[in-house]
């Protein structure tokens, strides 16, 4: 246990608060610590980032991986489009994921003598959102003027697949060539279930809502997956797909960058890879028997990280994510859908949210993304009549406040719910790198159930949540 | 149940009457008029996606004075129908369709009963499509579609067709890529189940 690490900042955004607003951060009472990932977890990996040779380990970590990617179909003269999602830009930061969005830029110019390489950067559901971060981290003025936002309900374009007709953001693929610029994050587990998570953009962030609503409407929780891989697969995606390169990401930090001119076979060694760094963790936090959340970080409530997990994912690790015999995760759009009028679900495979979390503190998150879910099934106290204000106002969660009761600060928050939820445990989700603030209680109970965890995951998940997805343990080292 | 709490306004220094905001419009509230963008405040559900696709930052929202809500009571229809509907489009008629505005299948079917014939119709009438505009019209154009009902398109980016669901997947392609964590036949039990089970009993408002 050391002392709390420096949480994310608060970051300039219309979906938050103002960061003056944020005028206390959960990290800073005398109660909390930090725990360490590599003291839970031994064989946590190194990571490049963060670490003393600072960014300059990515750009070169980015330049080797590129190395051996054939970029011979690029002409001088051809259009290329670098494809970026928002959610890389949510990783340590943000800056890796832009230097390496700048390294592609640079190297695709060099390698192939071409100047008609623009940045297309998808988004989720705040749809100025990666303009926000094109120009906080200077990718306009490095892409020399040819970085823009899309967002799903702009102009579509049919795309032919195996299923049936599928639609993409036009914008996304009017050039020549397509570059799939990602990152191995977890993040969304409860949807996309580590089931082709490096293809997953191609039917969500470059998508039109109709594939969208396809994956969260139409396909069930599992088959979604489906939907981007037949995008990629279709022969509209296929002619115009030059290469990927990914942020290999641990709950710890960068591990390296992959790059690679085969799509599924970069998707399958990130499969194993989730599994692995993220497994250990997730599995970790579905031991915690009661504790306090606190939302303390820069983005929509599900999505804020503790220990390189997210939130949403905390409220369904009372059942194993990654177990594909699970059809339901406490929380999944599939999984919300199904509880009926009278506040239950409507079948038995519906499983409760997570039942240790006892009461939230919503200090700092972004609306942004439809969450009355969380607020109607897990008391929420949230930090100021502004940040209130603000949700009221956003068309995704009309009905979050209503559930929630309004603190002046963050002090009486606080108060609030130690009294009320009776425990003195608390995991803050603010983005922490390395490791995770906690209170001291929920630390001694993590330090104590790692080395069970460990072996678990070891001995009996890693190998049938490979076997799930096609993977022979035996090959993985 | 929408709540309409804001509500589009034009700078009409600032637009260029490009027509982005009318593409984007889930109930065509929008209006260009003399090259500058006009809205009709009675059709605007306040889904922001003006706002945040406008190319010069010419719309802002604003709070109404007096809010409002969009509702289509299922009762005010026959509920042999709406079931009837709902379970032709493979949806329990309690189940939730949109996520931001807790709609569920059978107020979009009670809303097509009414008459509302088009997706921009039926969001104008519940709100659907108007949270974060993404989700949920593959539900709406289902239910559209059971009903026998083949809406036009709007001139504009509003929407563009039915997509596939897991019942439409061939078997081939199941079987092609069984072994990869799909689950294709597991979810389509899933969601029969769900289709076919009886309502929780709570009564309609």
């Amino acid at each position: 246990m050391g002392k709390p690490i420096t949480p994310m900042k608060p970051r300039v955004s219309q979906y938050g608060v103002a960061p003056e607003f944020v005028t206390k951060r959960m990290a800073e009472y005398p109660e909390m610590t930090s725990v360490m990932l590599k003291d839970l977890f031994a064989d946590t990996p190194e990571v490049i980032y963060p670490s003393e040779k600072g960014l300059d380990a990515v750009r070169e970590a980015a330049e080797k991986a590129l190395a051996n990617v054939d970029m011979s179909m690029i002409k001088p003269g051809d259009s290329v489009n670098v494809c970026a999602s928002h959610h890389g830009f949510t990783l340590l930061g943000g800056e890796p994921y832009a230097l390496l969005l700048k390294t592609v830029r640079d190297i695709i110019a060099e390698r192939t003598g071409t100047d008609n390489i623009r940045l297309r950067a998808g988004v989720g559901l705040r749809f100025r959102e990666t303009e926000e971060y094109i120009k906080a981290f200077g990718l306009d003025k490095h892409y020399k003027g040819r970085a823009k936002g899309v967002a799903p309900v702009d102009e579509g374009i049919p795309i032919e697949t195996e299923i049936g007709t599928l639609y993409g953001i036009k914008a996304i693929y009017d050039a020549d060539w397509i570059v799939h610029v990602h990152n191995s994050d977890v993040r969304e587990v409860h949807f996309h279930r580590q089931v082709d998570r490096a293809v997953k953009p191609f039917g969500m962030s470059y998508a039109r809502i109709e594939t969208r609503s396809t994956y969260h409407q139409n396909l069930g929780p599992r088959a979604a997956n489906f939907t981007a891989r037949a995008i990629f697969g279709s022969e509209f995606v296929q002619n115009k797909f030059a290469f990927a390169a990914f942020l290999d990401m641990s709950p710890a930090g960068v591990v390296g960058v992959d790059a690679d001119n085969d799509l599924l076979a970069l998707n399958d060694r990130l499969t194993v890879n989730g599994c692995k760094y993220y497994g250990k963790i997730i599995t970790l936090f579905g031991e915690i028997d009661e504790c306090i959340a606190g939302l303390d970080f820069p983005c929509p409530v599900p999505y804020v990280f503790a220990a390189g997990v997210i939130y949403c994912n905390f409220a369904g690790a009372n059942v194993d994510l990654f177990d594909l015999d699970n059809p339901l995760p406490p929380y999944t759009w599939y999984t919300e859908a199904f509880y009926g009028k009278n506040g239950r679900p409507l079948v038995g495979d519906v499983p409760v949210v997570n039942p240790a979390i006892k009461m939230v503190v919503h200090n700092y998150a972004w609306g942004g993304y439809p969450s009355a879910f969380f607020s109607s099934h897990v008391p929420t106290i949230v930090v100021g009549r502004e940040q209130a204000d603000l949700i009221n106002r956003d068309p995704q969660n009309i009905e979050y406040v209503k559930h929630s009761v309004i603190a002046d600060d963050l002090d009486s928050a606080m108060e609030f719910a130690y009294k009320t939820a009776k425990t003195d445990k608390v995991i803050i989700f603010d983005g922490a790198v390395g490791g995770l603030n906690v209170s001291e209680s929920l630390a001694q109970l993590l330090i104590e159930k790692a080395p069970q965890v460990n072996k678990r995951v070891d001995v009996e998940l890693m190998p049938k949540w490979l076997k799930q997805r096609g993977i022979d343990p035996a090959t993985v080292k | 149940m929408r709540l309409v709490n804001m509500l589009a306004q034009v700078d009409a220094e600032k637009c260029t009457g490009c027509k982005t905001c009318v593409k984007v419009c889930p109930t065509l509230a929008i209006q260009i008029v003399d090259r500058k963008a006009v809205i009709d405040s009675e059709k605007c559900r306040s889904c922001n996606n003006c706002q945040q696709r406008c190319p010069v930052y010419a719309i802002t929202m604003v709070k109404r004075e007096k809010p409002f809500k969009v509702y289509v009571d299922p009762a005010t229809e026959d509920r042999t129908k709406i079931d009837e509907l709902c379970a032709k489009a493979k949806f329990n008629p309690e189940q939730i369709i949109c996520y931001c505005t807790e709609t569920r299948a059978e107020e979009i079917a009670a809303a097509i009963l009414k008459g509302y014939d088009t997706p921009e119709k039926i969001s104008l009438h519940t709100g659907v499509r108007t949270g974060c505009k993404v989700e949920c019209i593959q539900p709406v154009l289902r239910l559209l579609e059971a009903a026998g009902i083949t809406p036009e398109r709007p001139d504009g980016w509003q929407w563009y067709g039915r997509t596939p669901t897991v019942w439409d997947i061939p078997e081939d392609v199941k079987a092609k890529y069984s072994k990869r964590g799909f689950y294709f036949d597991n979810d389509i039990e899933l969601l029969n189940k769900v289709a076919q089970t009886k309502k929780s009993g709570k009564e309609d408002n």
